[in-house]
């Protein structure tokens, strides 16, 4: 045996651990270990009460004569067609439609919806628009559930005693118009509009903004407001500061060698095209491809990117990063100062308030900008100070980063709202400030009409504005008028004296802009379900727009811009039939506009900077998944894992481990009781936060790897009025989450002073990332640039017969014998063979003539055959990587797969016992490297003592984050088949794990014998099939799963097999050439997975195997992943043959930045 | 006590033993037949319409293509209902005041849709495609019998997975040319078409004696994949 075993014994110090109690080695985690499912997910310990039960059971009678009345199928069902079929639709083919959804500050996402039967279903992001680039974050991914939520609002009018509608169809626009006349008599104009406020969320929309502008002119003293809780106030701030205007500043990932981010969770908030880019960068090497015959003619060593993060939370863009340091929220002005010192930008100096650990960043730091100049970034999080965003204008500029041909940042006009017309009554750029205004005119009694649309400030707005008292006040005022806009009847509905509701934005014509400023049309996919006027129509009324259709407005809008336009060609019809197709209007974007950095003046002023450093900081940040709580009724997003923390259906005030000790807070491994962290239940203290006077009890969670003496609290949870998932009303239920609202105040508004203290009271979190564990056998690999340059192979298990390593890569199927299958036409650029190769180790015992070494394997390979030859061979071999090394654990393949496959939502109880559905689940690991040791990170260090396991613990800075997707490996050897005694899961001649759904009968065998515990069953009735609204969203392609079915996932199976049809169905066609099996071919890309087409950074690649270039064309790029030397099978030591492979995370770390931080800890923790 | 069973019953528990084994056995026999039977499946069974549309008058009389109402059947899944506007196509000018036709004429004009009750069902874990059998040259009549001789359609095929299997298995027995996949009459037993000839690579006319040789030379030419391919679960069920 070599001593580099693969297995830790038992009680052996883990080298990747999941989560706390892991690396704590708890008897609770040991006992856990050897459960099948998570603690009770198999046993009916559910607390239904005795008339749930009943109701379930009843349902169930009804489902099973429901489905079937009697033996006689034919006889029931109904088909209706249509009366005059539309044009282009086929019945049975999805159409797709270009459109784009407004999101975060009112930034378009561009979109491609797929459309069945008129019902929009899924959505994809659209390659053709730059802040998509054909990715999907998880607002818009999940925003089709929003649409057909029974929940949302349906009609208008006047607001009773209780929050209810008085009448369903009173026009509100006619309230309005006449309010308005009352106010602006026609006699005195210059008038008109007096006490009049709009209140709307910020927006792109030039057809609103035009509307705004005749609106402000027709009614001068008009006031309008835009506001977001998650603003970009303190980015304008320090833009007007530094440049003397507001401008729009574009990162270009693909040009930027070294990023640093300043608490900027860029790569999971930030615009998902920007993420790809970035993804791009994120390769060791760079396979470059012959045009000709696919060969590889080049391979670029190192053009991978350098991501340096400064944060108070562990992040996903964290997680990605080569160099991880936790600050508190009020040391980051600090580190952007003393960095900009060293960088010797004038006008700055070192405020010396750095820890010691982040002083030794600074020199590496600087010297390594310096040698990128024009190729490096620094980026700023949004809610980070205005003084840290203007020093980060002058690093940038100081390090010439908008300069050259290729620059990593280039600057365009401001995306906000502008006008060139003296209007006082045009949104200020200071949002927070001109909401603080408004809440005193409203309490001076000046408001008479106030519009709001699709805000909810009284949930929202800072605690100690009181919004809701000041909207008390309007009301009282005679005649006074608050309406309210929204997609729910909401919190801010309660308050106001009508209500109408918004239609989607999947229902609704409008337009944005992405962060180019390129515009999309956004076009409506389907007629609004609920009724309702957006704001555009709205205005076109209140306006007495000759036609107020909102189609007819933007269309009216963009008629007339493409009229005026200078570079116009072709005719208005064409310019707009292509821009909706196309989904982007040509030629919109913003032209690059040069700028100069005016200098550091105002960064001491004191609306610029942080406030002191106080003993314990909390820090508000808009949630990863809900972001700042619009979509709180949206289960699918509920229930997704968060990012990095895994936590579902809460937020809670994170803190790092010494903290939690400090404070003797209790979470999870602490507690030494039944439900202590793992299987998915933490139970929790729960603690009262107190800012300035304002408390919330919050229940707390240990997060390792983050800045000591911060609590980081999410917004977007804890709503008292957003439906049946956001704020349930049923008799013991609770709303998930708490509100961070309540104390988060204009005097710090993105972070404070805290207090913390216990409460007596505990609270279980469901974190789904503990489930599953797969014990100690490097489920994940990584490495860095100079590892991966001494050792191709470092990925690979050193195993314990030499020759078994190659038997591992021969058993990861796709990975090339001998490289020679891409013709790598350089020989010093093609792999080497594995050093582990009985040719290195003649000498040895095990050589290759040794039959133990053949991949031993008690089940059968794929018996199928096609042309009497193995069907691996001489069929279509569907096979999958993920590359670790770009993946930021975002969630979006889990969300996107989700609404691919008509995935159920469980709730937070069934979570809690291990039963969420997700078929991608991210594992989230850690390590603490000891001293820059490869693959063997902490291995041999058997035997440290708790108190070693703490200390190291609280080493956050040295902490690292590893996330691993882990779905359905699709084995060629599928433990899983052979212990099934109905055959509900067997294999097909492309090598897909095929479930029959309809066989199932819940046995669970399969799941007990697959080693990576992928499979997923349907412990209860989770799909709802009462819901009518809800039966719309589902995926026609996908059986819907009812109550004791197992379920994985099947590469979307359905995708494939349609492909396949097309295919099939063309084999007489010249335009469909034939693959090298002879089969009409399925073309490269043809085929996305849900979860690949979503990924934003795109660290997932899916193909056929058998697309090597044996028809003459260019191989399928599958196999050039596969053909990475550090692609590597998980657990391919099982002899499994997982057709999904991993590519070890390689990191970028700066040689010179490491050396300094060992310089002084260095091995002294080592046990 | 007394006996509760006389000594005669002795006679009985020995006859039942030989029973029992008979009913269970008799029992699954007429389980099986019961579940294949025209009542369970549905197959022969006329069912009542709305309008009783008449292929037999439609089709074989009036010569009507199968793709004038079922317009999708070689792209998509679904063969495609007719809208109402394709009824009214000619019965604006034919028969315009016939009672028969009332519901077509008040659904066009109300724009409410016929709903017309489904014939061949399939349950819905299974995902049939026509656009797949049709290209690949499986007859209508393959599944859906004579449809030009009914007056009102019924189901001619049990549909059940074991029919579907038999040809997913066994492709050959099924498969004719794709131009002649709408023809209700086709015979292979005398069909003549060119074929590329194995030994000298010319094309030949050949005529074929019988659906099996035939069967085999299509199942070539169109590329249906074979039995071991089409009979993985995934192919019907996803």
């Amino acid at each position: 045996m070599s001593a580099k075993a693969t297995n830790t014994p038992n009680g052996a110090e883990p080298e990747f651990w999941r989560s706390v109690d892991e690396w704590m080695n708890t008897d609770n985690f040991r006992t856990m270990m050897k459960d099948e499912f998570p603690e009770d997910a198999s046993e009916w310990l559910d607390p239904v009460s005795r008339r749930s039960f009943l109701a379930l059971a009843a349902a169930s009678v009804a489902l099973a004569s429901g489905c079937n009345p009697s033996f006689r199928p034919a006889s029931q069902r109904k088909v209706v067609p249509y009366v005059k079929q539309p044009e282009h639709i086929l019945p049975g083919v999805p159409l797709f439609f270009s459109t784009a959804m407004a999101q975060h500050n009112g930034v378009g996402l561009g979109l491609i919806v797929k459309q069945t039967e008129g019902r929009p279903i899924k959505i994809e992001g659209n390659p053709n628009q730059a802040t998509s680039a054909g990715a999907c974050n998880l607002q818009a991914l999940a925003s089709p559930l929003d649409l057909y939520d029974p929940d949302r609002s349906s009609g208008s009018g006047r607001m009773q005693k209780g929050g209810l509608l008085a009448s369903k169809n009173e026009s509100i626009i006619t309230t309005i118009k006449a309010a308005l006349t009352a106010v602006g008599s026609p006699a005195a104009p210059a008038n008109a509009g007096t006490g009049v406020v709009f209140l709307t969320e910020p927006t792109t929309s030039p057809t609103l903004i035009d509307l705004m502008e005749k609106f402000l002119i027709a009614y001068p003293k008009a006031k309008w407001l835009t506001y977001e809780p998650v603003n970009r106030d303190n980015v304008r701030k320090a833009a007007k500061a530094a440049f003397t205007k507001n401008v729009n500043q574009v990162v270009n990932y693909s040009n930027a060698k070294v990023v640093l981010s300043l608490d900027s969770d860029f790569l999971t908030t930030g615009a998902p095209g920007a993420a790809r880019a970035f993804g791009k960068r994120r390769r060791a090497r760079h396979l470059g491809v012959g045009a000709e015959d696919g060969s590889v003619v080049s391979v670029t060593k190192n053009p991978m990117n350098r991501l340096y993060v400064v944060e108070a939370m562990t992040t996903s863009t964290g997680a990605v990063a080569d160099h991880r340091l936790p600050l508190k929220p009020s040391q980051l002005e600090s580190f952007a100062r003393a960095l900009a010192a060293k960088l010797g930008v004038t006008g700055v100096t070192d405020d010396g308030k750095l820890p010691e650990l982040a002083k030794k960043w600074l020199d590496p730091l600087t010297k390594d900008l310096l040698a990128n100049k024009g190729s490096a970034a620094v980026v700023v999080g949004d809610h980070a100070t205005p003084a840290t965003h203007l020093l980060a204008h002058a690093i940038n500029a100081k390090i010439e980063a908008d300069k050259g041909d290729a620059p990593a940042i280039s600057f365009t006009k401001a995306l906000e709202p502008s006008t060139n017309q003296p209007l006082p009554g045009w949104p200020s750029d200071d949002s927070f400030a001109s909401l603080k205004l408004l809440v005193e005119e409203m309490n001076a009694g000046k408001v008479s009409l106030l519009f709001m649309s699709g805000v909810n400030p009284v949930y929202d707005a800072p605690a100690d504005l009181k919004f809701a008292d000041a909207l008390d006040k309007v009301r009282a005022v005679k005649d006074a008028l608050i309406i309210h806009a929204g997609y729910y009847q909401d919190e801010t509905t309660d308050k106001a004296t009508h209500h109408t509701n918004l239609p989607h934005y999947l229902e609704s014509w409008g337009d944005v802009r992405g962060h180019d400023g390129a515009i999309t049309i956004q076009q409506p996919l389907i007629a609004p379900m609920k009724g309702g006027k957006t704001l555009i129509e709205v205005l076109g009324v209140l306006l007495n727009a000759p036609n107020n259709d909102g189609l007819e407005l933007v269309k009216d809008y963009h008629r007339r811009a493409f009229e005026k336009s200078a570079t116009k060609s072709g005719t208005f019809e064409h310019y707009w039939e292509e821009g909706l197709k196309y989904g982007k209007l040509a030629n919109s974007e913003f032209t690059k506009e040069a700028v100069v950095f005016k200098g550091l003046d105002n960064v001491n002023d004191k609306d610029f900077t942080s406030p002191a450093i106080a003993e314990l900081e909390i820090q508000y940040r808009p949630d990863p998944v809900l972001f700042d709580g619009k979509q709180a009724n949206n289960g699918w997003l509920h229930e997704l894992p968060k990012p990095i923390t895994n936590l579902t259906w809460d937020n809670a005030a994170m803190m790092s481990p010494r903290t939690a000790e400090k404070l003797k807070i209790q979470s999870g491994y602490t507690f030494n009781t039944y439900r202590s962290g793992e299987r998915g239940c933490t139970e929790t203290d729960i603690v009262k936060l107190t800012v300035n006077g304002r408390n919330v009890e919050v229940a707390a969670h240990i997060l390792a790897g983050m800045a000591d003496d911060v609590i980081v609290f999410h917004l977007g949870y804890g709503r008292s009025k957003a439906g049946r998932v956001g704020s349930p009303t049923d008799p013991g239920t609770v709303a998930p989450g708490f509100n961070a609202y309540v104390i988060r105040a204009t005097d710090g508004l993105w972070s404070a002073k805290v207090e913390c203290t216990r409460v007596n009271k505990n609270h279980f979190l469901a974190i789904a990332g503990a489930h599953y564990a797969m014990e100690s056998r490097r489920p994940v690999r990584h490495g860095s640039v100079a590892d991966f340059l001494n050792d191709e192979d470092f990925a690979q298990i050193p195993s314990s017969a030499p020759a078994e390593a190659e038997v591992f890569r021969a058993n990861t199927p796709g990975t090339p014998e001998n490289f020679e299958l891409l013709n790598f036409q350089n020989p010093d650029l093609k792999p080497r063979k594995h050093p582990y190769a009985h040719e290195d180790h003649g000498t040895h015992e095990h050589a290759a003539h040794d039959k133990r070494v053949k991949p031993l394997s008690l089940y059968p390979g794929n018996p199928i055959k096609v042309n009497g030859e193995d069907a691996n061979r001489s069929y279509r071999r569907w096979a999958m990587a993920i590359d670790l090394g770009s993946c930021t654990g975002c969630g979006a393949c889990t969300l996107a797969c989700v609404a691919e496959n008509n995935i159920p939502v469980v709730g937070k109880e069934q979570v809690m016992r291990g039963r969420a559905m997700h078929w991608i689940r991210i594992d989230r690991y850690y390590s603490i490297p000891v001293s820059g040791k490869l693959m063997s990170d902490n291995l041999g260090a058997a035997g440290i003592n708790e108190k070693t396991r703490k200390e190291r613990l609280h080493d956050s800075e040295k902490l690292k984050v590893h996330v691993q997707p882990v779905n359905c490996q699709q084995c060629e050897k599928a433990p899983c088949e052979v212990v099934c005694p109905v055959g509900a899961t067997v294999h097909s001649a492309d090598g897909l794990n095929d479930m029959a759904y309809n066989r199932c009968v819940g046995t669970r065998y399969c799941s007990n014998n697959c080693p990576y515990k992928v499979r997923r069953f349907n412990f209860l009735q989770y799909t709802d099939y009462t819901t009518d609204s809800l039966k719309l969203l589902n995926n026609p392609e996908v059986t819907v799963r009812t109550r004791g079915v197992m379920e994985k996932c099947t590469y979307c199976t359905q995708r494939i097999r349609n492909a396949e049809m097309e295919a099939e169905r063309e084999w007489n066609s010249k335009a469909r050439p034939k693959d090298g099996n002879g089969r009409p071919k399925i073309n490269d890309g043809e085929i996305l997975t849900a979860c690949q087409q979503a990924c934003p950074t795109g660290s997932i690649m899916f193909g056929d195997l058998n697309d090597d270039g044996r028809d003459g064309a260019k191989p399928a790029a599958i196999l050039r992943w596969k053909a990475e030397p550090h692609n590597y099978g998980l657990l391919a030591d099982l002899n499994t043959m997982p057709r999904t492979s991993y590519l070890a995370a390689i990191r970028n770390p700066n040689p010179e930045l490491e050396k300094a931080l060992q310089g002084e800890k260095g091995q002294e923790a080592h046990g | 006590m007394a006996q509760v069973f006389p000594k005669a019953m002795n006679v009985l528990a020995r006859v039942s033993l030989l029973l029992l084994p008979m009913l269970a056995a008799g029992g699954g026999v007429f389980g099986a037949a019961f579940f294949r039977s025209d009542y369970t499946t549905g197959a022969r069974e006329v069912v009542e319409q709305p309008v009783p549309f008449s292929h037999l008058h439609h089709v074989a009389q009036l010569g009507i293509d199968c793709r004038y109402c079922h317009t999708s059947v070689y792209e998509s899944a679904s063969a495609g209902y007719p809208p109402t506007k394709t009824c009214m196509n000619c019965h604006q000018q034919i028969w315009q005041s016939a009672d028969l036709l009332a519901p077509v004429r008040d659904s066009y004009e109300k724009g409410v849709p016929i709903a017309w009750t489904k014939v061949h069902n399939l349950p819905h874990y299974t995902y049939f495609n026509h656009s797949i059998h049709v290209n690949k040259g499986v007859g209508c009549v393959s599944c859906h019998g004579q449809i030009d001789q009914m007056p009102l359609v019924r189901q001619t095929k049990t549909l059940l997975m074991e029919w579907c299997l038999d040809c997913h298995r066994y492709p050959e027995k099924h498969l004719r040319p794709v131009s002649e996949v709408q023809n209700m009459q086709f015979k292979a037993e005398g069909y003549t078409m060119k074929v590329k000839d194995e030994t000298t690579g010319e094309f030949i006319d050949k005529t074929y004696k019988s659906q099996a040789e035939l069967g085999r030379d299509l199942k070539k030419i169109h590329m249906v994949r074979e039995s071991q391919v089409l009979t993985n679960c995934s192919i019907c069920h996803r």
